[in-house]
C-alpha cells in the first residue's frame, strides 16, 4: 500500500490582515506550517509528501524544509488558482499510490495518532469530522431553514482517499467545471467512494481569525506541551 | 551511546566538564571544540579514554560559515548528537568610553552568535529525541559590573537565548539550561580579576558538577532555569 500526502498552502493571509501569508505566522515559536511538516516527518508510512503553495511562497517553503533536513519525501510545488485545483496538481505529482491523505498547513494541532488512525482505518475514504455545539440555520437576511445539527459534522482536515477514487472524483468535477469547499463533499456528490467519518477533535483548529493565534498558542501550551506557562 | 559537544574544551570550565565526562558511562562520544590545537589534546590527556571515545576538533567558531558542516561530520561520525555544552567564551574588559568596535564585534562573535548557530546545527540532530544543551554564561548577565560591559551584555544575551529556547524547544525533547558561574578560577577571569588569587576562588571542577547533574538522566525539574553556581566565602568568627 503506497500512501502519498498533499499539504495545502495556499494561504495569502487576507483574513488575518498581515502581509504574511498565514502558514509562515510564528504560533508557539515556529511557522504553523512547521508544526504540520514536524507531525508529517514522523509518519513512516507516507512514502512521499507534496506541499502545494502559490508561486511566491515555493522558494520559502522550501527553505523551511532544507532548514529542517526534511528533504527526500517532501517537494513543494506550485499550486492552481483555487484549492481544488491545487489538490489536483498534488495528486498528478503523486503519481503511482493506492491512497492520498490530504491536510492544510494552517490546522498545526493535528496529532500523529490522527494521521496514524486514517492510514490504518480499514476504509478507503475517511474524513475527521467534529460536533457542531451551536445552532446553525440556513439564510443570509433572512432565516431560510432550520438544520438538524445532530445530523451534521464540521469537517475537518486531515482526510484519506482512494487514490483512483479521488483522482476521479476530481476528473468529473473539472469536466463539469463544478468547485468544491473540500474533497470528502465531491467524492461523495460523484459517489466515486463511501465517505466514512471519524469523530474529530476541538483542537485540530484551523488558523484563520486573528483570534485563532490566541486560541492556537494556548492549544500548544496545554495540550502540545502539556503545562501552562508561568507567568 | 551518547554523543557530548564541548566547545571551549582547551582550557578552563570546557576542560573540567570534558574531564567529568569522561567518567559518564552513559556517554560513549565527546567531541572537544576549540583553537587552540595543544590546549585540546592536553584536555584529552587528563581525561578518561578507556571507555570515551574522545575526538578533537581545533575550529574557531567565529567562523560561522563553517559550523554547519563541522556538526554534520559529527553526527555523520557519530550518529546523533546529545549534549551540547557551549562553553566557549571571550571578555575584552573595558570601561564604556574605551570600548571598541571590534571589541564588541569579537566578544558578541564568539560569546553570542557562534553559539547561536551552533545550537541551530546540533537541533537539526537532536529534534525528537531527548538531548540536552547546557549554555555557560555568567553572575555577570544578571548583576551590574561597571568595566565589563561588552562581556556582560553578551553573557546577558546567553541568559536570555537559553530561556527562550528552552520553550522554543521542548516540544522536540530537548532541554536547555544555562549556568552562571560567579568568581571562578579560569584563564578568562585571571584577564577580568588579574590581580586575584584564583586558589581562594571557585574551581571550574565545581562549575563541571553542575554541568554532569544538569546533563544526567535524573535531571527532570530544572529546564530553562538559569543556575548560579558560586562558592560561597568562609565565614570567619
Amino acid at each position: 500500500m503506497k500512501t502519498g500526502m498533499i499539504i495545502l498552502a495556499g494561504g495569502v493571509g487576507k483574513r488575518m490582515g498581515q502581509p504574511t501569508p498565514k502558514q509562515f505566522i510564528i504560533l508557539a515559536g515556529k511557522p504553523i506550517i512547521v508544526h504540520v511538516l514536524e507531525k508529517v516527518e514522523l509518519l513512516t508510512e507516507v512514502e512521499r509528501v507534496v506541499i502545494t503553495c502559490p508561486p511566491e511562497h515555493v522558494g520559502k517553503t522550501r527553505t523551511l524544509l532544507a532548514h529542517r533536513n526534511l528533504s527526500g519525501r517532501f517537494c513543494c510545488i506550485e499550486g492552481g488558482e483555487t484549492r481544488q485545483e491545487s489538490v489536483y496538481k498534488g495528486i498528478l505529482e503523486l503519481g503511482d499510490c493506492d491512497s492520498i491523505i490530504i491536510h492544510e498547513a494552517v490546522r498545526p494541532f493535528v496529532t500523529t495518532e490522527e494521521f496514524q488512525a486514517l492510514i490504518g482505518s480499514e476504509y478507503d475514504n475517511v474524513i475527521y469530522g467534529a460536533r457542531i455545539p451551536f445552532t446553525v440555520l440556513a439564510g443570509h437576511d433572512w432565516v431560510e431553514d432550520t438544520l438538524e445539527r445532530s445530523s451534521l459534522v464540521n469537517v475537518q482536515l486531515p482526510q484519506k482517499f482512494d487514490a483512483a477514487a479521488l483522482l476521479r472524483a476530481h476528473e468529473l468535477a473539472r469536466e463539469e467545471g463544478r468547485d468544491f469547499t473540500e474533497d470528502g463533499s465531491m467524492v461523495f456528490h460523484y459517489k466515486t467512494g463511501a465517505v466514512r467519518i471519524l469523530e474529530g477533535s476541538e483542537k485540530n483548529i484551523k488558523i484563520t481569525e486573528p483570534t485563532d493565534l490566541i486560541i492556537g498558542e494556548a492549544i500548544y501550551s496545554e495540550y502540545v506541551l502539556g503545562r501552562t506557562q508561568d507567568s | 551511546m551518547k554523543t557530548c559537544i564541548i566547545t571551549g574544551a582547551s582550557q578552563g570550565i570546557g576542560r573540567a566538564a570534558a574531564v567529568r565526562l569522561s567518567n559518564d558511562p552513559s556517554i560513549g562520544n565527546i567531541v572537544l571544540i576549540a583553537r587552540n590545537e595543544a590546549g585540546l589534546e592536553a584536555t584529552k590527556a587528563t581525561m578518561n579514554t578507556a571507555e570515551t571515545n574522545v575526538k578533537t576538533i581545533p575550529y574557531d567558531l567565529s567562523d560561522l560559515e563553517g559550523i554547519e558542516a563541522l556538526v554534520k561530520g559529527v553526527y555523520e561520525e557519530f550518529g546523533s548528537v546529545d549534549a551540547l555544552l557551549n562553553i566557549a567564551g571571550y571578555a575584552a574588559p573595558d570601561a564604556l568610553l574605551d570600548t571598541t568596535i571590534d571589541d564588541i564585534e569579537k566578544t558578541f562573535m564568539v560569546n553570542v552568535f557562534s553559539m547561536i548557530v551552533i545550537t541551530r546545527e546540533c537541533v537539526k540532530y537532536m529534534r525528537n529525541h531527548p538531548s540536552k544543551i547546557v549554555n555557560v554564561a555568567s553572575t555577570a548577565g544578571v548583576t551590574p559590573r561597571p568595566g565589563w560591559l561588552t562581556y556582560a551584555a553578551s553573557k546577558a544575551a546567553v541568559i536570555s537565548m537559553s530561556n527562550t529556547l528552552s520553550s522554543e524547544l521542548a516540544e522536540y525533547q530537548i532541554k536547555v539550561y544555562s549556568v552562571s558561574p560567579g568568581r571562578c578560577a579560569t584563564e578568562l577571569r585571571r584577564k577580568l580579576a588579574p590581580e586575584e588569587d584564583p586558589t581562594t576562588i571557585m574551581q571550574p571542577e565545581h562549575v563541571a558538577d553542575v554541568i554532569a547533574t544538569l546533563l544526567s538522566d535524573d535531571e527532570t525539574c530544572l529546564d530553562g532555569q538559569n543556575l548560579i553556581v558560586r562558592q560561597m566565602p568562609t565565614v570567619k568568627r
